[in-house]
């Protein structure tokens, strides 16, 4: 098994993908927590530390795209093929990639986190502005916001297993996360549930975010209930790519 | 127990029947083309043994067992399929690593088979960048990561300059000698036809042929031609001994019933002048088109 993972670590390594992903990731978090600190006039009520930390949580469709390529672009380029006469057990091969990709997914989210910490750190006493927050409330805000983003990684391998054709997968991945989930919200009865239990609904609870008027279960559940679509998701991965034929 | 063994082989996509009751074998040592033209069935029936399709009937197995049951797939077999096989954003040195990687390969074996293929120079560029022949040669060296007792490889020689498929039939005939039991595809016999020691030709997804190469020719017309300003000379001799010659193109004749060497033998012997001296009637070439030409009855079922 350790050796799959490490093979899928290389692979993550040898590619100007994730790379790319963090580059992008840190400099948007830089702009916005940056911008932020230094000119937002913090209305009353709110709390600086909290949603200058809620910026690194841009990290989250980043890591998701990173996930949904891991199988997409195998199919796309035919790696997989080679992939597969190296690690024929499919289970073992989901297993090796999605545990990588959470992998990368910590590494994303603590970059991105680090970053908006640093950039409050070091602007808001310029600016005589308190963040607000004690140590703890903000430790308890990263850790669920790195959380997120390694989950929403494995979500991505998942889906990419899924749906294996790349534009497809990335584009669908994210209208689901930006469009479709949040349309599905206004559909009366159905839509309270979707917003509660659905994947949104548990990136919010998970990170502790009031966005979208705040979550209705609690952060731990959230959490729990995010690995839950994360494992459901790549179970379906692994068991169609056993069923499929590979002529890619 | 043969190296590679298919039994029965159907896979059926949708309407199409693509592999049709296929069977045939590879034993360890032997070089088998696996012939037909392109839409024949070849890849399909190449990826089923490698369990990346699932049949819909029938078996193929590599020492006895489907790829899923192999305990070490890496060191049983090897495959090149059809193209590239790896990201071109990543260097050849390093897609070896992540497969070496993953089969439990050591890595040290990535160098010698860079050398070993003559890419040791751009191991480390993007694979994006590397000719046609260099990718061919990238998935060789991909496929003998493990040191497999068996190779399938799918039109190796596809795209390759002749200087390259020289390459490839050297070593090929290298790796046999070292008892390998290779499976090479082609749906261009001349790339494959010096190189292999039997043939199975599949059309329509199946098994028209299994023989050894020399067999296939034989019972096909086959011959010597032989010109030349004595011919008609020649032509008396071999009559008097009781050989087929009849009239060629160009003044030649043609003997259906002996060797060049035998011919070649009564020339000697009687001080014949002739020019020319070569085989005759199908070439295999001709044996492959006949083999896989569509009759009519065959269309119209």
């Amino acid at each position: 098994m350790s050796d799959a993972i490490r093979s899928e670590l290389l692979k993550l390594r040898t590619t100007r993908t994730f790379l790319g992903i963090v580059i992008a990731t840190l400099a948007f978090v830089a702009l916005i927590t940056g911008a932020q600190a230094a000119a937002d006039t913090f209305d009353e009520g709110a709390i600086p530390g909290i949603d200058l930390l809620d910026v690194a949580g841009l990290a989250q469709p980043f890591a998701l795209v990173l996930g949904l390529l891991a199988v997409s672009t195998e199919f796309r380029h035919g790696t997989i093929t080679p992939t597969l006469l190296a690690t024929p057990d499919r289970r073992r091969l989901m297993i090796a990639k999605v545990s990588a990709h959470v992998g990368a997914g910590v590494i994303l989210g603590v970059v991105a986190y680090a970053l908006a910490a640093v950039l409050m750190a070091v602007i808001l006493p310029i600016r005589d502005i308190s963040t607000g927050i004690t140590l703890g409330e903000g430790l308890e805000q990263v850790a669920g916001g790195i959380v997120c983003i390694a989950l929403l990684a494995a979500i991505g391998v998942g889906v990419g297993a899924v749906v294996r054709n790349q534009v497809g997968a990335v584009i669908g991945g994210l209208a689901w996360m930006f469009m479709i989930e949040p349309l599905l919200t206004v559909i009366p009865t159905v839509g309270g549930w979707i917003e509660d239990y659905g994947p949104g609904g548990a990136i919010t609870a998970v990170t502790n975010s009031s966005f979208g008027g705040g979550a209705d279960i609690s952060q731990l559940a959230g959490g729990l209930l995010l690995l839950g679509y994360a494992v459901l998701l790549a179970i379906a991965g692994a068991a169609l790519l056993r069923r499929r034929d590979i002529s890619a | 127990m043969p190296a590679i063994e298919v039994n029965g082989l159907s896979k059926r996509f949708g309407a199409t029947l693509a592999v049709d009751d296929l069977s045939f074998s590879v034993e360890a040592g032997k070089i088998v083309g696996f012939l037909g033209p392109n839409g024949a069935g070849k890849t399909t029936t190449l990826r089923a043994l490698l369990g990346l399709i699932r049949p819909t009937a029938g078996s193929a197995t590599i020492e006895g067992r489907s790829y899923d049951e192999l305990n070490d797939p890496t060191a049983t077999v090897g495959a090149v399929l059809d193209g590239g096989m790896f990201h071109p954003g990543r260097s050849g040195r390093n897609h070896l690593r992540v497969i070496a990687l993953a089969a439990g390969v050591d890595v040290t074996r990535v160098d010698e088979l860079l050398e070993l293929v003559s890419l040791s120079d751009s191991a480390k560029r993007r694979a994006g960048g590397y000719s046609l022949g260099m990718r061919q040669r990238l998935g060789l060296a991909a496929a003998l990561l493990g040191d497999p007792r068996v190779l399938v490889l799918d039109e190796p020689a596809n795209g390759l300059d002749p200087q390259g498929i020289r390459w490839l039939r050297d070593f090929l005939r290298s790796l046999a000698a070292e008892g390998r039991a290779i499976l090479v595809s082609s749906h261009v016999l001349s790339e494959v036809a010096q190189t292999v020691d039997e043939v199975v030709v599949i059309h329509r997804g199946r098994s028209i042929e299994q023989a050894p190469i020399g067999e296939l020719l034989a019972g096909r017309g086959g011959g010597v031609r032989v010109a030349g300003p004595d011919v008609s000379r020649l032509a008396e001799l071999l009559r008097g001994e009781n050989a087929e010659v009849t009239a060629g193109d160009n003044g030649a004749i043609v003997v259906a019933d002996r060797s060049g060497e035998q011919v070649g033998a009564l020339i000697a012997s009687h001080g014949v002048h002739i020019s020319e001296l070569a085989p005759a009637g199908q070439t295999l070439e001709e044996v492959f088109f006949e083999l896989t030409s569509d009759d009519d009855a065959e269309t119209a079922a």
